[in-house]
């Protein structure tokens, strides 16, 4: 384990793993998701983003992958500008960048091996893919993934035959499969029961501390910011009101973030606990 | 807003306005909605009752007339309205009755010839008991020419012999056959140049019928029938006429009838024009089915009236009844299988597309963004999070519709569109009603069975 810091130094001449420089989103509609957006990643850190629904965490974790085109600013993987990025370039960025999704984002018909082997399609032979032959080793590799979130006995499974949290590991399996440096986690646990919650954020602890894989979750519950995240970024309204260690969030400052509804959403994650 | 209030005129004069004309006295008093309605009641009520020459149905316009005075009278309040709605209806009940000819007597009266529908549909004619057959023919002149053949034919055991080897009408010739079954009834007939057959039993109206003997000899009796030169353009030309003996034995089991034969030909046709149909609209419905996709058309002005133009073709060629589509093809292309596929396909692509467009319309889009997020080229996204959603739906909406087709090509057979439909048009017309009860029993297994099959399909699809 690397010893983290609240804004982390990194030795000069070397620039960290992910840089948002003034990052504005402005949707068709006229909403403005994000505002001048700035932060820095190391590499290992697990930075939490918080926020209330709508404050624009989807909206930011997607535009550092450019699911979503930013307006403006910019975002620099490794150095490399990934807003300015070509098709192909974009491609093999975003194969260094898993991502788990609140709805998970399974294709529900197809097998649960289907839907963990489509995370290597990155990396796969694009005409072999289409055809839907893959190479034992990448086989293996999926039936790996499954292990390690402790489901490979669903793998023929349809995705939709399984339950929540197991949909979830299988999305955590698809992104294990691009052997990601970055893992974007888009409210990784709001569709799961409180229980079910730790498991997965334990895996993506998990993933973060030994095999070293740079997380950035958004997450809703404080007590679980406070348990998992090396860093906290808030935002609210699209506008970066916070960003610090998690020990500095207190009631107060968390209030700030939430507004009104702080309290309601204290109490949801005390019973989380 | 009334222009007079109708408290200030007098309801005797309305009584008597009302009691002259049906609704005048309601006017009169500023009821002019109310007016109408009475008159327009009591008017039709009248003269549908003239229409339709039925004296005892003045009762009704008779009422009318009473309740339309009664309400005068009662007025603002009314007589109750839901009394001269129940007599109107009473009314408009009997035109319908009358229109559409309801006669249920007919049932009754007709007792025979339903009978003689129902009976035969009792003992369906798609199978038989099995049979092989004997024959044997040979050819005469009739009349004679100066050197008429010998009349000997053999045809595989069966010999036989006509003597004297030509003759005229009504005169006598004796037939004798060898190599027939042993103790067999044997069936002997006539057959004129073009192949009419003709009965020499009897006064020429029945089968003539002879037993083989011991060794499988027959000799008969046969007189030239009569009409045997009917519709020969010169009856002074020696022609070739033909004398048939058929024997026919069971040899156990059963098999197909000639009609079973005919229905299966039938239900082949059927299937083969629904898959043929049901494949071809798949594959003309399945581009037509993206721009008639709300969530992929309506980004962009110029989309979304693409999107409106192609729904609003798509939906009145659905609108259209597939057997009204055969006889406007019919029309073009004349009659035959091809009118009947042309209809069918055209409707198929039409529910095909709107129903394939639904289901592009309900894709999610999560999975696309996950595995747009993987690093995926947009063909690998197609395939690995758009078709995976699409295909099922879209199998189980073929199968689907190659059900509903199958039910149609049998209704588009009645137009001259091929399958099982023709048969049973033709069979209607000839009045073979245990071919027709055949066919229907064959139509309800093959539906049944293709309606469990596609429920299956779509059960495990879906």
């Amino acid at each position: 384990m690397l010893p983290l810091s609240s804004h982390p130094a990194h030795p000069p001449g070397e620039c960290p793993l992910l840089q948002v420089q003034n990052l504005t989103k402005v949707y068709p509609s006229g909403t403005v998701a994000l505002k001048d957006v700035s932060f820095d990643v190391d590499d290992r850190e697990f930075l939490v983003v918080i926020g209330l629904s709508g404050s624009g965490k989807s909206t930011l974790l997607r535009c550092i992958n450019r699911l979503i085109e930013p307006t403006s600013g910019r975002v620099l993987w490794d150095g490399q500008d990934i807003t300015a990025a070509a098709p192909a370039e974009l491609r093999s960025i975003r194969r260094q960048i898993g991502m788990v999704f609140q709805q998970f984002n399974l294709v529900r018909r197809s097998s649960v091996l289907t839907n963990v082997l489509s995370g290597r399609l990155g990396y796969a032979n694009p005409w072999l893919s289409l055809i839907g032959l893959w190479p034992p080793t990448e086989r293996e590799r999926a039936m790996r993934a499954l292990e390690r979130v402790g489901i490979a006995d669903k793998v023929n499974e349809r995705a939709d035959a399984l339950s929540g949290g197991q949909q979830q590991r299988v999305g955590v399996a698809r992104a294990l499969m691009q052997e990601p440096r970055l893992l974007l986690a888009d409210e990784p646990i709001a569709s799961l029961d409180p229980v079910l919650a730790h498991s997965i954020l334990q895996y993506l602890e998990q993933l973060n501390k030994k095999d070293g894989i740079t997380v950035i979750c958004s997450l809703h519950f404080l007590d679980l910011v406070h348990r998992y995240a090396t860093r906290v970024i808030g935002l609210k309204d699209g506008i970066k009101v916070f960003e610090g260690l998690p020990q500095e969030i207190d009631r107060k400052r968390f209030k700030e973030v939430y507004g009104e509804e702080a309290q309601e959403v204290r109490a949801a994650s005390l019973e989380a606990a | 807003m009334k222009p007079t209030p109708p408290a200030r005129r007098s309801r005797l004069v309305a009584v008597i306005l009302s009691t002259i004309i049906p609704g005048l006295g309601q006017g009169w008093l500023g009821e002019w909605p109310r007016a109408l309605g009475v008159f327009l009641a009591t008017v039709t009520a009248l003269g549908a009752t003239l229409w339709y020459g039925k004296p005892g149905w003045l009762v009704i316009p008779a009422a009318l007339w009473v309740w339309n005075v009664f309400d005068c009278l009662r007025l603002p309040r009314g007589a109750p309205l839901w009394l001269a709605t129940l007599l109107w209806l009473g009314m408009a009940y009997g035109i319908g009755w009358q229109a559409t000819e309801i006669n249920p007597r007919a049932f009754i009266e007709n007792s025979e010839r339903a009978r003689s529908v129902f009976r035969p549909m009792l003992e369906p004619d798609f199978f038989r008991l099995r049979t092989e057959v004997r024959q044997g023919w040979v050819e005469v002149e009739v009349p004679c020419s100066s050197a008429p053949p010998r009349a000997e034919h053999t045809v595989e055991a069966v010999t036989v012999r006509v003597s004297p080897d030509c003759a005229s009408l009504n005169e006598a010739l004796i037939v004798t056959v060898e190599g027939l079954w042993p103790n067999e009834p044997t069936q002997v007939f006539w057959s004129t140049p073009i192949g009419d057959i003709k009965l020499v039993g009897g006064q020429y109206n029945a089968m003539l019928l002879v037993t083989s003997d011991e060794a499988g000899k027959i000799t008969a009796l046969v007189r030239v029938p009569p009409s045997a030169q009917d519709a020969m353009p010169d009856p002074t030309l020696p022609l070739k006429h033909r004398v048939y003996v058929e024997q026919e034995r069971k040899i156990g089991g059963i098999e197909i009838s000639r009609n079973g034969g005919y229905i299966l030909q039938g239900i082949y046709e059927t299937l083969a024009l629904a898959l043929l149909t049901t494949t071809l609209g798949a594959v003309l419905a399945l581009p037509l089915s993206f721009p008639a996709a709300r969530n992929l058309m309506s980004g962009h002005a110029v989309t979304f009236f693409i999107y409106l133009v192609i729904r609003t073709i798509l939906n009145i060629l659905r609108s259209i009844e597939a057997l009204i589509m055969a006889i406007i093809f019919v029309v073009i292309v004349g009659l035959g299988p091809f009118a009947g596929m042309l209809a069918l396909t055209v409707h198929t692509v039409a529910a095909l597309a709107k129903l394939y467009s639904e289901v592009v319309e309900g894709i999610d889009p999560g999975p696309i963004e996950a595995v747009r997020a993987t690093g995926a080229t947009w063909l690998q996204v197609v395939r690995f999070a758009v078709i995976p959603q699409i295909v099922p739906l879209f199998t189980a909406l073929t199968i689907y519709r190659w059900d509903i087709n199958v039910r149609m090509s049998t209704i588009i057979g009645f137009v001259g569109g091929g399958g099982i439909g023709y048969f049973l048009w033709q069979w209607l017309v000839l009045n073979d009603y245990r071919a027709v009860s055949s066919c229907f029993i064959a139509i309800a297994v093959v539906v049944l069975t293709l309606d469990t099959f596609s429920a299956r399909v779509r059960e495990r699809l879906g």
